[in-house]
């Protein structure tokens, strides 16, 4: 079948950022989340929780708050400004100050009208939402302390805010703040120190519960102002809140990174009076919970252990099936890792700096399983931070790793580099084409001398390389009419078609020669995670978000045969609930037929010319086909050769001396490095 | 984590920029003067009430005429006092153009410094030291190239001390509520090794085990990120 060197690649400390907030757009299935680092991430449940946009953050950008009104995205943090983002070109479409001091926390009426930002100045601001823009209207009432959370009333006409030490509800017309809720501070050593209400939400009934920082969740009567009843979830802070659509449940996030959720029942079955009760409490997260959603079948959390949680609420969904499983995603659905083939050099990209490092060489073989001894060790070659304080959207190597370019919101870059055995040296393209702005994807063709940037309305320019300069040769445009980003782009080996793949589901191919569209793959439903155009045949093969695989032969411009095939028979129930992504596929020039991919658990290579697997056999056969004896392990074998030695993965590519690079990222060493986690004691511990 | 020695220097030139004159002693004066009259109309009046109280036993009639001022006299202290004004008036007026002289050729001086500043930093330790000090270089880089003529102008960089102070305000307040003093948090050690002593195959310890937990191999960023 196939031995491989494997290069085990443990060097690249790549470190996720922690969730701030979230934002579920229940229209569109789609979910925004802010990172602490600034950066916007949007998922499309309704497509296998694919992370189909990245928005990169910016030094000095804390976000607090995001808010969806309609389709648009707003969000609001410690800076003081209000953005808006553009979510077809993956940049924020403007900011404007509130000039309040930080922004704790925005929240949009029901009808889409206002938003309301609290501030640190003891103000809510009301913004009127306008077609293109948002426009301050006034400030409600100034109150003596902070404003840390907001709920709107569903009417719109009122509003409650959580401070310090007190819960206020406005009147929206007027203003005037018409109760005050006065919330207990912690026994003991935290009688001393303010509470802070961490979050609210205001019902139509006209009940206020709301979380704090002494780990209460208190439910309070809006319409007289006093006290219902009062739950002490957690010796720690009650972080965040989030309702149900219907109101008749609310989960709490704490920081022991423990969901309780609250449901509005009757004590007995077949009563009428019905209360706030607690019922279930999940522990997802080891750190701290400081984002909530509550969909009408799932609670999805997030927190500082960075990891994005969804869990199906096991009355609403059928049991035992893939809807009804855990999933955790801990993994960036796209490439951080360039490798430079021809040239044995990995690019690994962070969000303020790139790094180029050298892998390492061991001339001794050995056998299956064996590590073999490193006669020169991977060292890094460069590091290289962004100029100004906008984080790395893309960046890209080129196989023969002589050109190096990344490209932020602002401004992309490209570097020339001459690497010796003895010298490393790096030298900046001065004058880039100006075709070449708001970029989301770079690659450069396999004979480097091609870069492919993609840019605004789904369009792709083409840029020629030669020793000196880069001239812009052409810009490539399909005729969908589609303005959704780009984040796929695959030139073939041969230099003749480039592949693109963009968030509207669409696979477009150009010819290179032509300098024009060839053909459009048939409209697939699930959104491409990754596509590659294989060297001998032709074909191009794409995996999607819902783990289907298909393969377009590009000169018949139709499916395969054997794509064909592989639709009729359907893939295999344990491939299919896979819940990460395939990232990449590359090929093995040594044997055409096979088809190599990874997601973050697994890499496997699909020999074609194997049968498929039925439905019933053993999926993951490799230690079975190890055991028997070779005449029969033929008879056995099937097409998906999978193998779990390595995760997890960001990273898989075959280098041009036919061995493997694999990078790795255990989850472990992540987590070495997060913040600190709550103290717990545990019996006998 | 600016470079402390260029620090030093940019804060030295800076103190000596806030210490030139404006000359403190001539207001100084003013002052005095003010304080000076004003005592010495207080002695002279005490002295008076003196000499009165000792006049009063003396001669003193009440129906003496006031003394004689001939017009002459009065006109010439008037314009004594309006020569003496234009006077000090012309004398500031020097002294403040000499102050302007001085300042000009101070801040020459300065510009001049900086250029050998640019010059002896290479390029690499510009990428290390970030953004802000090689944008502030740069900007003063480039009013230099106009030439070192009398006019420059000065601009700062991005006027966001307000709400930068505000915003870190904000971060140290959620950070001590969630990991200052009294939040009882432990360590991601002790919560990996408690998962490793309590699952069903037990293991050590994570930093028994890895010994190079913690320890990070990239040299120039700093590990630890808070939120």
């Amino acid at each position: 079948m196939g031995e491989f060197k494997v290069h085990r690649v443990r060097f690249f400390d790549y470190m996720p950022s922690a969730i701030r907030s979230m934002a579920f757009n229940s229209h569109t299935e789609r979910l925004a989340v802010a990172r602490a680092d600034g950066a916007v991430e949007i998922f499309n449940f309704a497509d296998n929780y694919f992370q189909e946009k990245v928005i990169a953050g910016r030094d000095g950008r804390s976000i607090e708050a995001l808010c969806w009104v309609g389709c648009r995205l707003f969000s609001a943090g410690l800076d003081g400004e209000i953005t808006e983002y553009d979510l077809e070109n993956l940049r924020p479409r403007y900011s404007i100050e509130a000039y309040g001091g930080p922004i704790w926390t925005i929240s949009g009426n029901s009808e889409g009208t206002l938003l309301a930002a609290g501030c640190e100045d003891g103000t809510v601001k009301m913004f009127e939402v306008l077609e293109d823009r948002i426009q301050f209207q006034r400030n409600l009432s100034r109150q003596k302390g902070r404003i840390i959370s907001l709920s709107w009333h569903p009417s719109g006409a009122q509003i409650a805010a959580g401070m310090m030490d007190m819960i206020r509800i406005f009147d929206s017309e007027t203003g005037h703040a018409t109760h005050r809720l006065l919330v207990d501070r912690g026994v003991g050593a935290s009688k001393s120190r303010e509470v802070v209400v961490w979050s609210v939400a205001f019902l139509n009934d006209h009940t206020i519960i709301s979380g704090d920082s002494a780990g209460k969740v208190q439910i309070w009567d809006g319409l007289t102002g006093t006290l219902i009843r009062t739950h002490l979830v957690t010796k720690w802070d009650v972080l965040v809140l989030a309702v149900s659509q219907d109101e008749s449940s609310v989960i709490a996030g704490t920081s022991e990174g423990t969901i309780v959720q609250f449901q509005f029942i009757s004590s007995t079955v077949g009563q009428q009076d019905k209360l706030w009760v607690r019922t279930r409490t999940f522990k997802n997260h080891s750190h701290d919970v400081r984002a909530l959603v509550h969909t009408d079948s799932a609670v999805i959390s997030g927190g500082m252990d960075t990891q994005l949680v969804v869990r199906p609420l096991l009355d609403k969904v059928e049991k035992n099936t893939q809807e009804s499983a855990l999933r955790k995603i801990a993994f960036p659905h796209r490439n951080l890792v360039s490798c430079a083939k021809k040239a044995g050099l990995l690019l690994f990209q962070f969000p303020d700096h790139l790094e180029l490092w050298r892998l390492g060489e061991s001339d001794r073989n050995g056998t299956p399983g064996e590590s073999l001894p490193v006669n020169r060790k991977p060292e890094k070659l460069i590091q290289l931070k962004t100029k100004g304080e906008d984080h790395i959207c893309c960046s890209a190597l080129s196989p023969c790793g002589s050109w190096l370019s990344y490209a932020t919101v602002a401004a992309v870059r490209l570097y020339r580099l001459q690497i010796s055995s003895n010298n490393i040296s790096i030298q900046k393209v001065s004058k880039l084409p100006r075709e070449l702005k708001s970029v989301h994807q770079l690659c450069f063709s396999s004979d480097s001398c091609r870069l492919f940037a993609s840019s605004s309305f789904s369009s792709v320019v083409v840029v020629a390389l030669n020793q000196t300069d880069c001239k812009y040769l052409h810009t490539l445009k399909h005729k969908s009419g589609s303005r959704q980003p780009i984040h796929i782009l695959s030139p073939s080996e041969d230099g003749q078609w480039l592949a693109t793949a963009n968030t509207d589901c669409e696979i477009h191919v150009f010819n290179l020669r032509k300098m024009k569209l060839h053909c459009s793959v048939p409209a697939y439903s699930s959104c491409p995670t990754a596509v590659s155009i294989h060297p001998t045949t032709g074909n191009l093969v794409s995996v999607h978000a819902d783990q289907q695989i298909f393969e377009f032969s590009l000169k018949q411009k139709e499916y395969s045969e054997w794509s064909r095939q592989l639709q009729r028979q359907g893939l295999h129930p344990l491939w299919l609930q896979r819940d990460t992504p395939v990232t990449s596929i590359s090929f093995n020039p040594n044997n055409p037929a096979h088809i190599m991919l990874h997601d973050v658990f697994m890499f496997c290579i699909i020999d074609q010319s194997l049968p498929l697997p039925e439905a019933k056999t053993k999926f993951y056969n490799q230690m079975i086909l190890r055991s028997l004896p070779q005449p029969q392990r033929l008879r056995e074998s099937h097409a998906f050769k999978t193998c779990k030695n390595f995760q997890h993965l960001l990273s898989v590519n075959l280098l041009e001396d036919l061995s493997l690079v694999v990078v790795e990222r255990p989850l472990v060493d992540i987590v070495a490095q997060l913040p600190a986690p709550v103290r717990q004691k545990k019996f006998a511990t | 984590w600016f470079p402390t020695c260029l620090l030093s220097n940019i804060t030295l030139l800076r103190e000596d920029m806030m210490s030139l004159p404006w000359d403190p002693t001539e207001r100084d004066n003013m002052a005095n003067k003010q304080r000076g009259e004003g005592t010495s109309v207080e002695k002279k009046a005490e002295n008076k009430k003196g000499a009165d109280d000792f006049n009063l036993a003396l001669d003193s009639s009440d129906d003496e005429a006031p003394e004689e001022v001939t017009f002459e006299d009065s006109k010439a202290r008037a314009v004594e006092s309006l020569k003496l004004a234009l006077d000090t008036a012309r004398r500031e007026k020097e002294l403040l153009k000499e102050k302007r002289r001085k300042r000009q050729e101070f801040f020459q001086e300065q510009k001049v410094c900086l250029t050998f500043f640019s010059c002896i930093i290479n390029i690499s330790f510009l990428y290390k030291l970030g953004v802000h000090f090689y944008a502030v270089t740069a900007m003063w880089s480039t009013n230099l190239n106009s030439g070192l003529k009398g006019s420059y102008t000065v601009s700062t960089v991005t006027d966001r001390g307000q709400s930068d102070y505000q915003r870190q305000a904000a971060e140290d307040f959620i950070q001590s509520r969630l990991y200052g003093p009294g939040s009882c948090r432990s360590s991601n050690n002790e919560m990996l090794s408690l998962q490793n002593k309590t699952r069903a195959d037990k293991s050590a310890a994570v930093q028994f085990v890895k010994k190079d937990w913690g320890a990070f191999k990239n040299t120039i960023n700093e590990p630890q990120t808070m939120l």
